[in-house]
């Protein structure tokens, strides 16, 4: 078992690890192999969106995922407490000496596009009546709490906007872990994905946590020639 | 933020996307605090990677628009035998330090398109857009 990075951050303003985080990190565990062998050539730029506390990130730089020395990080995040509280994290567990940068953005819309071999996206996926807007200001702690959570209609809102995005976003090689809640009916997302934009669309990871049912899916373009 | 992460970010306006002008970003050299920083040792094979990688062009504009004249026009080629020289060590030692020490601490950017400025602070550029261009 891969070790789980030490995480202190103030919960007051960031998105404390939970059992979401703790599928994530089990599902990069999970492919750390295929990863590794998608991307033993070339450079990886990875890019975490939604990073909040750096749990993460963290992990996948502690552990040379996808591919040790050859790899940079980014951490996008809309609130910067986020940002602060990841640079802190991976501080903290001494990966200061990988490539990473912090960058506040609404998910990848300042990204060049067609460059990112490896997302990683735990989005706001609970159901609510709306999104939270964004605070114009830094100390409105409880909002850029809720917005690390809060998902809007069936808690697909902002995964929607991102599924939209993905296309442009990832390289030719690139590929997606997306996590859903039950309540975000990921089956019929990966259909639609499936059909609609020719993805493949895996189911990696599954775990019941209290009364919900969490899971972790891998996009990935159908016709990339990863060989 | 570190210099190579400009070649990673364009502007955040949908509708720039259509131009050719919304990467890479204008940075203002006047205003621009850079910093040396020499956390990431020297990997000649994540710089081999890198060199590969990167946009040349991009990296151009924006060393120019940082003062930075001193890099060739086109984007180095290494040894071809596989084997690096010492000469090609050379470049890649020369990249490593404006690609990965120099970080852009404090400063701004433009869109060449659109003309929107953001701002880094405490090392993190802002691409987050107000609420009208959003």
């Amino acid at each position: 078992m891969l070790p789980t990075p030490y995480v202190k951050c103030d919960y007051e303003t960031v998105y404390e690890p939970s059992e979401d985080s703790f599928l994530l990190l089990d599902c990069l565990e999970h492919e750390q192999e295929y990863l590794a062998s998608r991307f033993r050539d070339g450079l990886s730029v990875v890019c975490e969106l939604g990073p909040g506390s750096g749990i993460v990130t963290t992990f996948m730089m502690q552990n040379g995922i996808p591919a040790r020395g050859s790899s940079m990080y980014f951490a996008v995040d809309i609130s910067p407490w986020a940002l602060e509280a990841t640079d802190d994290t991976v501080r903290r567990n001494k990966c200061h000496g990988t490539y990473l940068d912090a960058v506040q953005c609404d998910l990848a819309s300042c990204l060049k596009p067609r460059e990112v071999d490896l997302l990683v996206f735990n989005p706001p996926y609970v159901p609510a009546e709306h999104v939270p807007e964004i605070p114009n200001a830094a100390d409105d702690h409880s909002t850029w709490l809720d917005l690390a959570l809060l998902g809007g209609e069936n808690g697909m809102v902002i995964t929607e906007k991102l599924l939209l995005q993905l296309e442009t976003v990832l390289s030719k090689k690139g590929v997606a872990y997306i996590l859903f809640c039950a309540r975000n009916r990921p089956e019929e997302v990966a259909n639609r994905m499936k059909a609609t934009y020719s993805w493949d669309v895996e189911l990696i990871i599954h775990r019941k946590a209290g009364w919900e049912v969490l899971s972790v899916y891998r996009f990935s373009r159908k016709t990339a020639n990863h060989s | 933020m570190k210099f190579l992460t400009t070649n990673f970010l364009k502007c955040s306006v949908k509708a720039c996307d259509g131009s050719n002008d919304n990467f890479p970003l204008q940075y203002d050299g006047e205003k621009c605090t850079l910093q040396q920083n020499n956390d990431i040792e020297f990997n000649a094979e994540f710089l081999t990677n890198i060199l590969d990688r990167v946009d040349w062009d991009a990296i151009l504009t924006v060393a120019a628009d940082l003062g930075n004249n001193s890099l060739p026009r086109e984007k180095p080629v290494l040894g071809t035998n596989g084997d690096l020289t010492e000469d090609d060590l050379a470049v890649l030692r020369d990249l490593h330090t404006l690609l990965i020490c120099t970080s852009i601490v404090e400063g701004q950017m433009q869109c060449k398109n659109c003309g929107h400025i953001y701002y880094i602070k405490n090392g993190i550029p802002n691409l987050l857009l107000p609420p009208h261009l959003a």
